[in-house]
């Protein structure tokens, strides 16, 4: 059973913040690391392999540095990586970025399975797997949290939804998407991150020639979608202390929480999803 | 779109040789030539002295897009119901066709479903287009992403709009990729750009700390998902609307996917770390009996009870439970602190929710002063009291 | 070719464990005083006690650059989880791996860097600590081997080690050279083990005497050439006291981490500690010897790497990151107030375990004494 695992470099935070003057995101100091549903897809991929072998190959998309991510998957037991780094990479948007990371894959050889994380912490967009899923011409099985069993032909999953879940088979190959719930990713081993580091590591570094693409279709220029531009959300304390008899007070707290932003957190307003 | 090199001017000079980035170029017999690997990026144009070298790229056009029109809500349903964001983005679906003066369509998909049509016009829909097929009954996406596929290219919408849901997001992707159009995930605000006419689609990013707007100038429809709860329904009882049959066909085959076994379930167990709502109490919930209240109130919004380190101590709640600097960091949507003074020791753990709500007897607790909406009062009176207008309200 | 930077690779891997495994845990495990064999057993896991070691002999392939980042990090999280991996990597297993025979090699080295068996270094006497000339505990050759008698103290992981590296003195007429290492197993007839020494930090690291009483052993058990007991050590003593200081890097960034997140937090007169310059002062000190501390410490762990000698550039980086680590700690302890004397908060733990930092590798007095000489006195 080969497995190709697509993981992210990200930024590891969740106190990103803008830069006031050019509203661009302030990366400084900011470390990065595997995207985290990825590291799940890698260990789902890793245990898949610890159980019936075959080869694990993890893929990442993005600048030179993101070699480490790469690096850090082989420490944790993948067999091989692909980087692909380019300039005519840089800004794209998902069309852009699953219409690459397909044209890798089917450049890096065969394979049973493709596992990706959700979603990733700086977009948040959960798009790359299905539309991968689809550049690919394969079915798909998203927020998958456990594999019930495998076989040549078929895998069978169990996938989240919003009040339970669904077991569903799927014909391979197949792509995978994963939820954190799914397992707990090993950490990598040194001996191994060293031997990642060496020049014989079993690292490929592919640019846009290499995997056959035009530059006018990768990036932001083979985007469709376009950020115009970028804000941090209003967030200030309103400090209100609201007064009046027990059920007037009460009354007008929840109003104010059903016209703020934050209605949608709360199940009594919001997901009574069905009518 | 290819680059090519005109041998009569070109003298060799090797100057695009050095500038590709890709090591497509050659020398033969003195003059380039571009191999196979040229990925037509423009490099060896601008250092070519000769102007030897050529390209048929054009800068990129905002096509014409005027054959597009429509914004189309998809209906999620599921066992016959709908889901209620559904009705929510026909509700905001009707304010953007009323600012582009565009109809404004549903697209219901399932078998035996017809009966929603009605519900759908009910709520803004002009038109429902409407496919039935027993393939189907259970939302699976190749015969999902198939039958809208087949719609959009039909008629060509201008605007379609999904709901985040899981399904949206397992489906809108997979529509996007075959239309060929961009997707924009997640959105919690969209709006018609007056000049321009185009969508405007508003995402949080970075776990929400990063606001983006995104605009779809080069394909159609401009596509999002849209995230339940924040638009709203607008019911229009009297409104007449037509329903569109559309036959479809598809194979076993094809699909791939088949659903052994759907299960419901609630989940279990707690985690501070994933919740959006949490209720937390300290010294003045006064027993584990108080939390029980507390939990209720959790269990209503749907979050998770937590506590101070007092609360800890006197073994109302479980350790991994507590919130505070020597316990867990949370960042809730919605954070309600009852009988919480408000210490240091605990404010460093939630000062970063997005919402905080304080409930305490002492008006001078320094939890009112990290809250944005505080209610000086006996936290027994007024939590059952939010219970009780939460329950009230979600029917 | 795009390759990772080794150093910065491991030290972020080694961190996220550290913030995710070590520290959510390390107050509980130093208030229980168990050793935390859990943990203990997941660092094996990652190939972190082979990182001196050569790959192609049961190693991970590092140096000692990396060892120190390593320890560095876990020091970080919990002193005495740092101090009994970096044992199991340098003292506990060094003569091991380098004189052992091939059966030693498969049975307790291999093992060992699995974290399957836990080895310990006896080398401090009643009466003999810096002072290696009066080690009194004596190997006598008989025809079939060794005997050894006599009593070792401050034995890291005395109590629970599988097996020990002994110095011992085969001639007392020899004096230094007379001095050579032993390995010795645990259930060799004739060992026996204290009770575990109650002590102020490192809470959860055992420590021990043990006594070794006609405890017979075969010639193959001495490690090294004959004589070269003090020549062996001395090899490594600029990587004891490289890791000592790095260890001592790791508490100072801990306690200058809580200390300023405190800083930030703790209101006082209406405004945050941190915004008052006494405050400040202290921050700004730990911040300034941090980075002096680094200086020092990784300069000689290049150094060891380039095989050039640097007992003084290692000494040197072992007394003064221990006394920042010291300092820094203290100063800790005053920012949180009267919460520094809590055994709630974390930087109590921190000042008790700094002062474990003063004796491994050497007291600073004597430390001070060599490089009063190295600088000429």
């Amino acid at each position: 059973m080969d497995s190709i695992v697509l993981i992210k470099q990200v930024p590891d935070t969740t106190e990103v913040q803008l830069d006031p003057k050019t509203g661009n995101l302030i990366r400084e100091g900011l470390k990065s690391i595997i995207n985290p549903d990825d590291a799940h897809a890698l260990e789902a991929a890793l245990t898949l392999k610890d159980r019936f072998g075959g080869k694990v190959t993890a893929l990442s998309m993005g600048p030179m540095q993101a070699i480490d991510v790469i690096t850090e998957a082989l420490g944790m037991g993948a067999d091989a990586g692909v980087l692909l780094t380019d300039r005519a990479f840089a800004g794209a948007d998902t069309w852009a970025t699953s219409f690459t990371l397909a044209r890798a894959i089917q450049q890096v050889g065969s394979w049973d399975l493709v596992f990706c994380g959700r979603q990733a912490i700086d977009g948040d967009t959960a798009q790359i797997g299905p539309q991968v899923a689809d550049w690919l011409g394969i079915p798909q099985a998203a927020y998958v949290f456990a594999i019930e069993s495998v076989n040549p032909k078929h895998i069978t999953v169990k996938r989240r939804l919003e009040d339970g879940y669904e077991r569903l088979q799927c014909r391979l190959p197949a792509l995978i998407t994963v939820i954190g719930e799914m397992n707990t990713p090993r950490f990598p081993r040194v001996d191994r991150l060293l031997a990642g580091c060496r020049e014989k590591a079993p690292i490929r570094v592919f640019n846009a020639a290499d995997i056959g693409v035009k530059t006018r279709e990768v990036g932001l220029e083979g985007s469709l979608t376009h950020v115009i531009k970028t804000f941090a959300p209003k967030f200030k304390r309103e400090g209100k202390i609201l007064e009046g008899g027990k059920e007037s007070v009460v009354r007008e707290l929840i109003q104010r929480l059903k016209a703020s932003e934050g209605a949608t957190a709360c199940r009594a307003f919001a997901s009574a999803c069905e009518l | 779109m290819i680059v090519w090199v005109e041998k009569d001017l070109c003298d060799g000079c090797r100057r695009c040789l050095k500038a590709c980035p890709y090591g497509a170029i050659e020398i033969k017999e003195g003059k380039a030539e571009i191999l196979d690997r040229c990925t037509a990026c423009g490099a060896c144009l601008e250092v070519c002295k000769a102007k030897a070298i050529f390209s048929d790229a054009e800068p990129k056009k905002i096509p014409d897009f005027s054959d597009h029109t429509g914004v189309w809500v998809f209906a999620e349903q599921r066992n016959g119901r709908l889901n209620r964001v559904c009705l929510e983005l026909l509700g905001k679906a009707r304010e953007l066709g009323e600012a582009l003066d565009q109809e404004v369509c549903a697209v219901l998909l399932g078998s035996r479903v017809s009966d929603l049509s009605q519900t759908l016009i009910r709520y803004g829909a002009d038109k429902v287009y409407l496919v039935q097929h027993k393939a189907l009954t259970h939302y699976r996406t190749i015969p999902y992403a198939d039958a809208v596929e087949a719609l959009v290219k039909i008629h060509k919408p201008n605007i379609f709009l999904l709901g985040a849901s899981h399904l949206g997001r397992d489906l809108a992707p997979r529509i996007s990729r075959r239309v060929g159009c961009g997707l924009t995930a997640d959105c919690t605000e969209l709006s018609i750009d007056p000049e321009e006419k185009i969508l405007l689609q508003t995402r949080p990013a970075f776990g929400g700390n990063v606001m983006a707007t995104i605009a779809n100038r080069y394909s159609r429809p401009q596509m999002a998902t849209v995230r339940p709860g924040v638009m709203v329904a607008v019911p229009t009882p009297d409104k007449k609307g037509a329903v569109v049959r559309h036959p479809f066909q598809i194979t076993e085959s094809r699909i791939g996917v088949k659903v052994l076994e759907t299960v419901r379930e609630k989940k279990t167990g707690s985690d501070l770390a994933e919740a959006k709502v949490i209720v937390a109490g300290g010294r003045g919930v006064g027993d584990a009996q108080g939390f029980q209240i507390l939990r209720e109130l959790a269990d209503v919004m749907g979050g998770e009870v937590a506590g101070t380190r007092v609360a800890v101590e006197e073994g109302w709640i479980p350790p991994e439970n507590q919130v505070g600097q020597t316990g867990k960091s949370v960042r809730p949507e919605i954070y309600i602190a009852c009988g919480v003074s408000g210490a240091i020791q605990h404010r460093a753990g939630m000062m970063h929710s997005r919402y905080i709500i304080a409930v305490n007897k002492d008006p001078r607790a320094p939890i009112f002063q990290v809250a944005d909406w505080g209610i000086v009062g006996d936290l027994h009176e007024i939590v059952p009291e939010m219970i009780r207008q939460l329950q009230a309200s979600s029917g | 070719m795009i390759r990772s930077n080794p150093e910065h690779l491991i030290r972020d891997s080694m961190a996220r464990f550290v913030d995710k495994e070590v520290i959510p845990q390390a107050q509980q495990i130093d208030a229980s005083g168990e050793f935390p064999m859990e943990l203990f057993r997941k660092v094996g896991e990652m190939g972190v006690f082979g990182i001196r070691y050569p790959r192609n002999k049961g190693g991970s392939g590092g140096n000692t650059t990396l060892y120190c980042i390593i320890h560095e990090e876990l020091a970080r999280g919990l002193m005495s989880l740092a101090a009994v991996s970096a044992m199991q990597c340098l003292m506990g297993t060094n003569f091991l791996f380098h004189f052992g025979t091939q059966e030693m090699h498969e049975n307790f080295f291999l093992p060992a860097m699995k974290g399957e068996k836990i080895p310990c270094f006896c080398l401090t006497e009643p009466e003999a600590g810096s002072d290696l000339g009066a080690v009194t505990t004596l190997a006598q050759r008989t025809k079939d081997g060794f005997v050894i008698n006599g009593m070792k103290t401050w034995v890291t992981n005395g109590p629970i080690a599988d097996f020990y590296t002994v110095l011992c003195q085969t001639d007392p007429a020899k004096k230094l050279r007379g001095l050579n290492f032993f390995f010795v197993p645990r259930e060799t007839p004739g060992v026996s083990v204290s009770q575990p020494f109650e002590t102020l930090g490192t809470r959860t690291t055992r420590m021990s005497e043990v006594a070794f009483t006609n405890v017979h052993i075969p010639f193959e058990f001495m490690l090294g050439r004959e004589g070269e007991g003090v020549s062996n050590l001395m090899s490594i003593l600029s990587e004891i006291r490289a890791m000592t200081a790095a260890l001592a890097i790791g508490l100072l960034r801990a306690s200058m981490a809580d200390a300023i997140q405190y800083a930030k937090e703790r209101m006082a007169f209406g405004r945050p500690i941190g915004r008052y310059q006494l405050i400040q002062a202290k921050i700004a000190n730990m911040a300034t010897e941090l980075e002096a501390a680094r200086l020092l410490t990784y300069r000689a762990t290049k150094m060891i790497d380039d095989k050039t000698p640097c007992l003084k550039e290692a000494t040197m980086a072992k007394y003064f990151a221990t006394e920042a680590a010291c300092k820094a700690a203290d100063e800790a302890t005053r920012i949180f107030g009267a919460y520094g004397y809590s055994m709630e908060y974390t930087v109590q733990r921190y000042y008790r375990d700094s002062r474990f930092l003063l004796y491994g590798g050497g007291t600073h007095e004597v430390l001070q004494t060599n490089i009063a000489r190295w600088a000429g006195l």
